[in-house]
């Protein structure tokens, strides 16, 4: 309960902290979505010199595209923990945030939420939309409900991955270079995973599991079939992955060793 | 009285590698490297009382802000025990922050674009201090602080003192009874720093606060602090009453003489023989300092001779300060 009043607090903070600066606010905004804009246009384009890439059809490849961009929006608007290393590490922010009573890792997403990464889920359910019209599909009941759990599994997928980075800062007192390429890797989830080798897709699967974040959930909606066991293992992987990851967290806190004055 | 703080055995290790030399160590460290295990806190033991204010002194990397760091459990202690507020902060990390106020002065506790009565009233929640507690407690500080005008500013448009002022007020915001201060008057202008003093002092006295208190500015210590713990490479190497430490180390005096002619120091010298006075001569090469024992028959003796000799310009009677104690302390390494 208080975590969750807690997450409303920060929330207001932010916003007042974003009605700050009123220019800014409109600038960004527009920005944001022309950037969000030329994105769609971008993969329309794209998309349109492929047909078939093993089964898949190239709509159904665009919609598996607009799916994994909500979960990574959902991912950026609260896990914004790329520069964990130089921020909390180096500078010693951390000091800071573990003087006070509140989850150390709870209070870091909370003071890093950036709302307007949301406005990229409406680009994703816009290509979603325009495919899913295309390929004749039908919307469900259910589907907004499992639509929402799948995204949730999703983030935390993307999520637990980069706090586990984030947390190797507390063992390793170099900075790291593993967040810019885990983000390429990352982009993998968006592309069907049996046009990859096996490895790939193990490692995509098992190691990385950033298909879960894009094809995976993504083919229940095209009722394929043969990959509703994995699409419905996509909350299990997720909160499986984000468990461990707070668990990896707490015990870096430990071997935390604070930054010289 | 009970004990707010106990210390038994603290150390902290940090394990630091050192780098060979030349390109070709650059490869050898890139697969072995040569790890040394530094003790920057080494077996201190020490206990405060409540409502004590205690200042802990040392030089820079002496291990003073690891101490703080492990007694307000940002850090794991290599081994040891500590109890704080009867809990054990590292493993309790969030019940046991509810009872200390930490001011660290080179960082902010204050979201830096907005007001600073936003980020009083975010941390009001952070803390679970209740709308009565709040008023009654939190209205006192700021009029003692003198903040009220700036509550509607952003901390970004405020000078560092300002801030500072802030900054106290908002580790105050839940009342702990424990304040922790790393370098609070650190930048800051001496009317600042008066008003902090005299602010500390208060609450000390209103609440029996227990503050321990981090700072290279010694008049801190001295207008707040009775008692001292003083650090050298990791080691307590004086707690006691402050008093003590200048009746003990600030015996003798200095008397500083500035002629109107040219004096060499060999002259003083051989004025002065027969008496135990050892002479300094400025760079400046105008001030002649002699400094000898606490008394006075000595020292009228030496300005008698003096004054007799040479044309004076100036003279000052000095105690020994606080600051050239530990400094002789510091050079001496033992108390």
């Amino acid at each position: 309960m208080f975590y969750i009043s807690m997450f409303f607090q920060y929330l207001s903070q932010y916003l007042k902290t974003r009605l700050q600066y009123r220019a800014d606010i409109f600038v960004e905004f527009f920005s944001d979505l022309l950037s969000q804009a030329i994105n769609l246009i971008f993969i329309l384009v794209v998309f349109g010199h492929t047909n078939f890439l093993n089964g898949w059809s190239r709509d159904e490849i665009i919609f598996i595209y607009g799916f994994f961009l909500v979960p990574s929006a959902v991912f950026s608007a609260f896990f914004n923990i790329w520069d964990f290393n130089e921020r909390y590490i180096v500078k010693g922010e951390l000091d800071r945030i573990l003087t006070r009573p509140i989850h150390s890792l709870f209070q870091i997403i909370l003071e890093r939420i950036e709302m307007e990464s949301l406005l990229g889920a409406i680009t994703g359910l816009a290509v979603m939309f325009y495919a899913g019209s295309r390929l004749g599909l039908e919307v469900h009941w259910f589907d907004p409900f499992l639509f929402i759990v799948f995204v949730l599994g999703g983030a935390l997928v993307y999520g637990g991955v980069f706090i586990m980075i984030a947390c190797i800062s507390f063992w390793a007192d170099a900075r790291t270079s593993l967040m810019p390429m885990m983000y390429n890797i990352s982009n993998y989830g968006r592309y069907p995973v049996n046009i990859y080798n096996k490895l790939i897709r193990f490692v995509l699967t098992w190691v990385l599991p950033f298909a879960f974040v894009g094809v995976y959930p993504a083919a229940f909606f095209l009722g394929k079939k043969e990959w509703f066991w994995y699409s419905f293992l996509t909350p299990v992987i997720g909160v499986v992955f984000f468990v461990l990851s707070v668990m990896l967290w707490n015990q870096g806190v430990k071997k935390y060793r604070g930054a010289g004055n | 009285m009970e004990n707010v703080i106990e210390v038994t055995n603290l150390r902290k290790d940090f394990k630091s590698y050192s780098s060979r030399t030349g390109l070709k160590g650059a490869f050898r460290d890139l697969l072995t490297r040569n790890y040394k295990v530094v003790p920057a806190v080494n077996d201190i033991n020490f206990l405060v009382k409540k409502g004590e204010m205690v200042g802990y002194i040392g030089e820079n990397g002496a291990g003073k802000s690891t101490t703080i760091k492990m007694l307000t459990g940002i850090l794991t202690p290599s081994s040891g025990q500590i109890t704080v507020n009867g809990m054990n902060p590292h493993k309790e990390r969030e019940r046991f922050v509810q009872t200390i106020g930490v001011v660290f002065g080179q960082r902010s506790q204050l979201w830096w674009d907005i007001a600073v009565q936003e980020s009083f009233r975010l941390l009001k929640k952070v803390y679970k201090v209740s709308d009565e507690d709040y008023n009654s407690h939190m209205n006192h500080v700021i009029q003692t602080l003198d903040i009220e005008p700036l509550l509607d500013k952003p901390v970004r448009k405020l000078s560092l003192g300002q801030r500072m002022r802030c900054e106290l007020a908002a580790a105050l915001i839940h009342n702990p009874p424990l304040l922790f201060l790393d370098e609070p008057t650190i930048g800051l202008d001496v009317l600042v720093k008066l008003k902090i003093r005299d602010f500390l002092k208060e609450i000390n006295e209103k609440y029996q606060t227990t503050i321990l208190l981090t700072t290279h500015d010694l008049t801190d210590i001295e207008a707040l602090c009775e008692r001292v713990i003083m650090l050298d490479e990791g080691k307590v190497i004086y707690d006691g009453a402050l008093k003590n430490l200048q009746e003990k180390w600030g015996e003798g005096k200095e008397l500083q003489f500035q002629f109107l002619e040219k004096v060499g120091v060999s002259e003083l010298l051989n004025l002065t023989q027969g008496i135990p006075v050892k002479w300094e001569q400025d760079e400046k090469e105008q001030i002649f300092t002699a400094s000898l024992e606490d008394n006075d028959e000595l020292i009228s003796q030496v300005i008698a001779k003096v004054v007799a000799a040479f044309k004076i310009k100036d003279i000052k009677i000095n105690e020994t300060s606080t600051e050239e104690i530990i400094r002789n302390i510091y050079e001496k390494g033992a108390v």
